[in-house]
């Protein structure tokens, strides 16, 4: 074989052996996953970064180890060309917080690749610390808490997570230590310091236990609640609690003793101890709050962040038009209830709809996880076969860094006409009724327009009214006619009647006396109101009377031809209203 | 045309008015006889609420009626509800029909009219004018009464429905106060969207859904 030969079989072997590389390099993906920190103790995390090279391959899952939470804090991916052939490298860092201590195994990310192990060693100064919540502020201190300069007491805050929406509610665990026989009382409960966190109500009654810490005893009260994010932004979160705490004034030396004493009657014996109030304060721990993000952002969103679950059900399928039905959301899962709302239904057709009224049932002490029902009063106003749409409801689910949107499917119902609309008609008259009912009278002769009773209807009222009016016109008329003078001569003669009377017992009594002028005088006055218009009163005696009168008066002797009886009879007549020849 | 046959005319017109009214609307409303049976055949079909509206609208028709106030207390004595007996005064003023008293109304109007008219024109026979006066106002007292009692069960109504939730606001998720069984007849005292404020014969004072319960007289 020549030797030029046989360069071009080098060639062609280097040739195919880069392009095979090359192939390997582009079709298999390489992955390669490492741990930071190995080892490290309760309350601290360690980082986990896995690197993906090459295309084709789905981002890894995270694993799933009991005891250690994984969370993904960055993805980045680059791009890079080796040899004319496109290499993609991806990688993902994630941190894991151990919640117990022990030795973890992460099994491989791929079937191919190997395990990693994490070594969390536990805090040593709680000694039955098992079942520590998973992030543990007061890491300043050897034992993981932070206590008072003089050792009695301490507060630890566990919240379970560094980075919070604005609005989500987060529970947290807030533990008082208080060594037994230094601390003499709790004098408030602990409250947050600074304003750009809200605590919940606390729960009502503190978790009480008795702890060995450093050899000590405390006595620990723990309390939950739930903590809200006002605003976006890095902030430090501490507690604080007031206590009075007895200081020891007798030296150093003689303390040590009492601490080994321990009863606080035998402490008081041996040293001089005065009280005092204090404040303690939790170790900060910095939360970082962001926003919800505008994107994606459903119109009927309320603000509920969490993890929520609905169920819509309806109070009866079946219902008479009218009768009202109660419409129920059921929201369960976990987060801030307090911004949980639906409108429910709002219009829809052949209904009415009533605003919804809500209640809660918190399934545990701090009102995190539970159940908010939403009851929405609807009437048909129609009856026939209907179907009410689902329900829907908006939220965050930080899990997920996005928006949900949970459905209920739509509710059928029958609706069957109103009882009370059921117009009245009349049947056939019937046989004998049984079950004691009297039977049915014959068939109706006499019908009404209405039920209202006749004297009420407008209609009706018009003919008393009218009768009314006629009758009091005619009588108004016949009493006016009556007073008439040319009309109504009876009535005069009823009025002058008693006059004359009168006036004829004022002459007869004027005869007796023989008093002439006071006779002529009275019987003069009498007739002249008698007589006033009277146009007969000319032609009778009544002038002569008059004269008699004058004469009487202007002469003062009084007229020796009167007669008594015959003009007392003439006024009285005249009087009556009788002609006098 | 004198005045007296003027008033006559009158008279007799507005009476053939309101005889042609009646005529007219024959055949289209309400009998006691039917109302009547519709509630015998409510009462066989166990709906004690449609049959004791029907019986009291019946009797709103013809009072006094023997069968009606018998069907009435069997279907309410099984329900326990009081079943009230009307006194002296309640049946003298219901001695007849609504419809009759009416038309007795106005016949007393005319004998008291008639009696001052006389009054007016003749001044004999004075005490005889004095009865026919009286028999007058006997006759409109007589009617001013049936509508003084009926006044009230014009403003009742009949539970219809098994059971009426009676609330402490006029709005479906108001709080409870408590329920009315079927039959129950309770006095109306206002309404409001869709709800009616009803007074129980003890006193108590709720809202009702209007779907619950019919009224003696159909809501104007």
């Amino acid at each position: 074989m020549s030797k030029s030969r046989l360069r071009w079989i080098k060639l062609v072997a280097v040739l195919t052996a880069s392009l095979a590389t090359t192939h390997a390099l582009a079709e298999a993906p390489l992955l390669r996953a490492t741990i930071e920190p190995a080892q490290i103790t309760v309350g601290e995390s360690a980082q986990l970064t896995i690197t993906t090279m090459g295309t084709g391959m789905e981002p890894p899952a995270l694993p799933v180890v009991s005891g250690l939470e994984f969370r993904v804090i960055d993805r980045s991916r680059r791009v890079e060309i080796i040899r004319g052939a496109t290499l993609a490298t991806t990688t993902m860092v994630i941190r894991v917080t151990p919640q117990v201590a022990g030795t973890f195994t992460i099994p491989g990310i791929t079937p191919k690749s190997q395990p990693l192990v994490l070594r969390v060693n536990p805090n040593n100064g709680i000694a039955s610390a098992s079942a520590t919540p998973p992030l543990v502020a007061g890491g300043s201190t050897a034992n993981g808490i932070r206590l008072t300069p003089d050792g009695s007491a301490f507060i630890r805050l566990t919240v379970p997570k560094r980075e919070v929406y604005v609005g989500e509610s987060v529970p947290l665990s807030i533990e008082v230590g208080m060594r037994a026989g230094f601390v003499t009382s709790l004098n408030g409960l602990p409250t947050l310091a600074g304003s750009d966190f809200t605590l919940n109500n606390l729960s009502r009654q503190p978790e009480r236990d008795e702890k060995t810490i450093d050899g000590k005893p405390f006595t620990l009260l723990t309390w939950h609640s739930v903590l809200a994010a006002v605003k976006p932004g890095t902030y430090s979160l501490i507690v604080e609690s007031p206590l009075t705490v007895r200081i020891r004034t007798a030296p150093p030396r003689e303390a040590i003793l009492e601490d080994q004493l321990g009863d606080p009657f035998m402490q008081r014996f041996f040293g001089a101890v005065v009280q005092k109030n204090i404040k303690v304060a939790s170790p900060p721990i910095e939360l970082t709050v962001v926003m919800l993000p505008v994107e994606g952002r459903p119109p009927d969103f309320s603000g509920a962040v969490g993890s929520f679950d609905i169920r819509g059900d309806l109070s009866s399928t079946t219902a008479a038009a009218g009768d009202p039905l109660t419409l129920r959301l059921h929201v369960t899962g976990s987060g801030n209830f307090d911004r949980v709302d639906s409108p429910m239904l709002e219009h829809v057709e052949q209904w009415k709809t009533y605003p919804p009224k809500s209640s809660f049932k918190s399934s545990d002490a701090i009102g995190y996880k539970g159940e908010k029902i939403f009851e929405q009063p609807i009437v048909a106003s129609k009856p026939g076969a209907q179907t009410l749409p689902g329900l829907a409801f908006s939220y965050f689910d930080p899990a997920t860094r996005r928006y949900e949107t949970a459905r209920s499917p739509p509710q059928r119902v029958t609706i069957s006409p109103s009882a009370a609309d059921s117009a009245p008609t009349p049947p056939g008259a019937g046989a004998r009724s049984p079950g004691g009912l009297r039977a049915d009278h014959l068939a109706p002769q006499a019908f009404a327009s209405s039920l209202v009773p006749l004297y009420m209807q407008p209609r009706f009222l018009s003919i008393p009214s009218l009768l009314t009016l006629v009758f009091a016109g005619g009588w108004l008329r016949l009493r006016r006619r009556s007073a008439d003078p040319l009309h109504g001569p009876s009535t005069r003669v009823r009025g002058s009647t008693k006059a004359a009377n009168r006036v004829v017992a004022q002459l007869e009594e004027a005869a007796r006396a023989g008093d002439t002028v006071r006779f002529v005088n009275t019987a003069r006055a009498a007739l002249q109101r008698t007589t006033a218009g009277d146009s007969d009163a000319d032609g009778s005696d009544i002038p002569l009377l008059l004269a008699l009168a004058d004469e009487a008066n202007y002469s003062g002797h009084a007229p020796a031809s009167v007669d008594f009886a015959q003009w007392t009879q003439i006024v009285r007549r005249r009087m009556m209203g009788e002609k006098t020849s | 045309m004198s005045s007296r046959a003027q008033l006559a005319a009158s008279i007799i017109g507005l009476a053939l008015f309101a005889c042609q009214g009646r005529a007219h609307s024959a055949q289209s409303g309400y009998s006691a006889a039917g109302l009547y049976n519709l509630a015998n055949a409510y009462a066989r079909a166990g709906k004690p609420g449609m049959a004791v509206l029907n019986y009291e609208r019946a009797s709103l028709l013809a009072p006094n009626d023997p069968d009606i106030e018998a069907n009435l207390r069997f279907v309410r004595e099984p329900l326990q509800l009081p079943s009230e007996s009307p006194n002296g005064f309640v049946r003298a003023a219901t001695v007849a029909s609504p419809t009759v008293l009416a038309w007795t109304g106005v016949a007393g109007l005319t004998i008291l009219g008639l009696s001052l008219l006389a009054g007016q024109l003749h001044h004999g026979h004075r005490a005889m004018r004095r009865a026919v006066a009286v028999a007058g106002f006997t006759l409109i007292g007589l009617t001013v009464a049936n509508g003084v009692v009926l006044w009230p069960r014009l403003h009742e109504a009949v539970v219809v429905t098994a059971e009426a939730a009676v609330r402490v606001s006029p709005v479906p998720m108001g709080d409870r106060l408590f329920v009315l069984p079927e039959a129950e007849t309770v006095r109306l005292k206002a309404e409001h969207e869709g709800f009616v404020l009803v007074q129980t014969r003890d006193g108590r004072l709720g809202w009702v859904s209007r779907a619950n319960i019919a009224p003696l007289v159909a809501f104007e």
